[in-house]
């Protein structure tokens, strides 16, 4: 964009004005401006303003921890559609669903987008961590962005836990109930263990409840934060790059 | 030529923290700052690294990464799009807590757990192996003291966790496909056994 040709009308002149201040930079159309885009603006400033050509092949990430991220976005503005119709109640959950499936418009496909997105990112947050170890990308400086990874695919395995017995059907309740009777053997802690998680002695409101609150408030809370952390030190220790 | 990489936004050099890097290309440092005049660059902070410019190309983060970054993310949404306007999620009766299905399954991430508890003790497979998985993941940094990242240097670290992976997804997919009532083993279940329903 260049500054010299100002138009006359000024109706134009205050659009370009407005246009010029929200976008400062215009097209990247050389490596300075493509620069200045990057540093000046709060997105795209979580990237570096260059990057070495060996990191971004998409042979050497697969893309997945950006997926993993991506889906992330996806599963929560989905969840948010969804948190409209369903209410953490035993007498209505399950109704709530099937109106979603049924009557709400679109409902079933955002019900659809959610459920197969959190299936597909249990399975990009593992494969994300395969890579990184199989390119020993954990090695120094980056020992603890390994150890706040392992911390985010446990939230993402409590994440999509949680949120399976949210439908309340039979098949909500015995995978709740067959994981969290893995909980009971635990040695003395075992069984207040499982009893804390539900609520109770059996998968019932107290379990629901609970189980709502940390999936749609403290997972996503917790996850969020680790990312951030995650990302800045991603930032700031530079990708491995290519072996 | 060669050049100083370091503290050019993050990417900084193998093995090293880019705090500890210093960019100080012979032209932009003042005279001044060369110490005392006359003591010559001794007393300059020598680069940490130097490499040359064609090992360690790079190109502008926008739009060179954002534009893939862009496709990928558009990519697998309109896939998951797709899956989600032809396959419907599972949706079953209402909970009834009188009726046990059978198999009773955990979702699939964690039938790796339920295939331990099949076959060893509680103790063992609900609480050691799972604590000793997770404390070796998160250790596994400063256990694994291997300074090469090249796979012929580390064959160890890579066979051993190509057997973590392969017994994980072996856990999942006999989990899924050929456990049947009461979590036996059946190899036909995976072709759901014609005639009968197995849902409850
Ligand atoms: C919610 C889960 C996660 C998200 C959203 C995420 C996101 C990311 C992103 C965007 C990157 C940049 C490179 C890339 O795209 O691959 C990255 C790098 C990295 N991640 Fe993750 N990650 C997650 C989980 C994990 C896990 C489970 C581990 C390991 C146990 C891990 C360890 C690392 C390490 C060590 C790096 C630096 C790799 C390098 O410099 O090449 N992350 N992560």
């Amino acid at each position: 964009m260049s500054a010299t040709e100002t138009p006359t009308n000024p109706l134009v002149r205050m659009m370009g004005q407005v246009w010029g201040s929200i976008f400062r930079h215009g097209l990247p159309t050389s490596d300075k401006v493509a620069a200045r885009t990057a540093l000046t603006n709060f997105f795209l400033h979580i990237h570096p303003v260059r990057v070495k050509k060996s990191a971004i092949r998409v042979s050497y990430t697969l893309c997945l921890g950006g997926l993993s991220f991506f889906l992330f976005i996806v599963l929560t503005i989905s969840g948010l559609f969804l948190m409209f119709y369903y209410i953490p109640s035993v007498d209505q959950a399950y109704q709530n669903i099937k109106d979603l499936q049924f009557v709400a418009t679109f409902g079933l496909v955002i019900r659809n987008l959610h459920r197969w997105a959190a299936h597909a990112m249990v399975i990009t947050v593992w494969l994300h961590m395969a890579r990184v170890f199989y390119q020993g990308a954990y090695k120094p400086p980056r020992e603890f962005n390994w150890t706040i990874g392992t911390l985010l695919l446990l939230t993402t395995l409590l994440l999509s836990f949680s949120g399976y017995l949210l439908p309340w059907d039979q098949l909500a309740v015995w995978a709740i109930t067959v994981g969290t009777n893995m909980a009971k053997y635990a040695p003395i802690a075992g069984p207040y263990t499982r009893y804390i998680m539900l609520g109770g002695r059996n998968v019932g409101q107290g379990a629901l409840i609970r189980f709502y609150v940390l999936h749609v408030i403290a997972l996503p809370l917790i996850g969020f934060l680790l990312m951030v952390v995650h990302f800045w030190r991603v930032r700031k220790d530079g990708f491995t790059g290519g072996l | 030529m060669a050049t100083v990489i370091g503290g050019n936004g993050g990417n900084g050099p193998e093995g090293r923290p880019p705090a500890r890097t210093r960019t100080l290309p012979p032209p932009q440092v003042p005279s001044g700052a060369r110490g005392v005049a006359g003591t010559g660059p001794e007393l300059v902070t020598p680069p940490l690294v130097v490499r040359r410019r064609e090992e360690e190309e790079t190109v502008v983060t926008f739009p060179a990464l954002i534009f893939r970054e862009f496709l990928a993310g558009l990519g697998i949404f309109a896939l998951l799009m797709l899956i989600s306007i032809f396959v419907n999620a599972p949706l079953l009766q209402r909970a009834n807590t009188a009726i046990t299905p059978n198999p009773a399954k955990a979702p699939w991430y964690f039938l790796g757990l339920q295939e331990l508890l099949q076959r060893f003790p509680p103790i063992m497979a609900g609480v050691a192996f799972p604590t000793f998985v997770i404390t070796g993941m998160i250790l596994t940094p400063y256990l694994d003291k291997n300074p090469s990242r090249r796979p012929q240097d580390r064959k160890v670290a890579v066979t051993l966790f190509t057997l973590y992976a392969v017994l994980a997804v072996a856990f999942v997919v006999v989990g899924v496909f050929f456990r049947a009532e009461a979590f036996t083993w059946d190899w036909l279940k995976v072709l759901g056994h014609p005639g009968v329903n197995p849902e409850v």
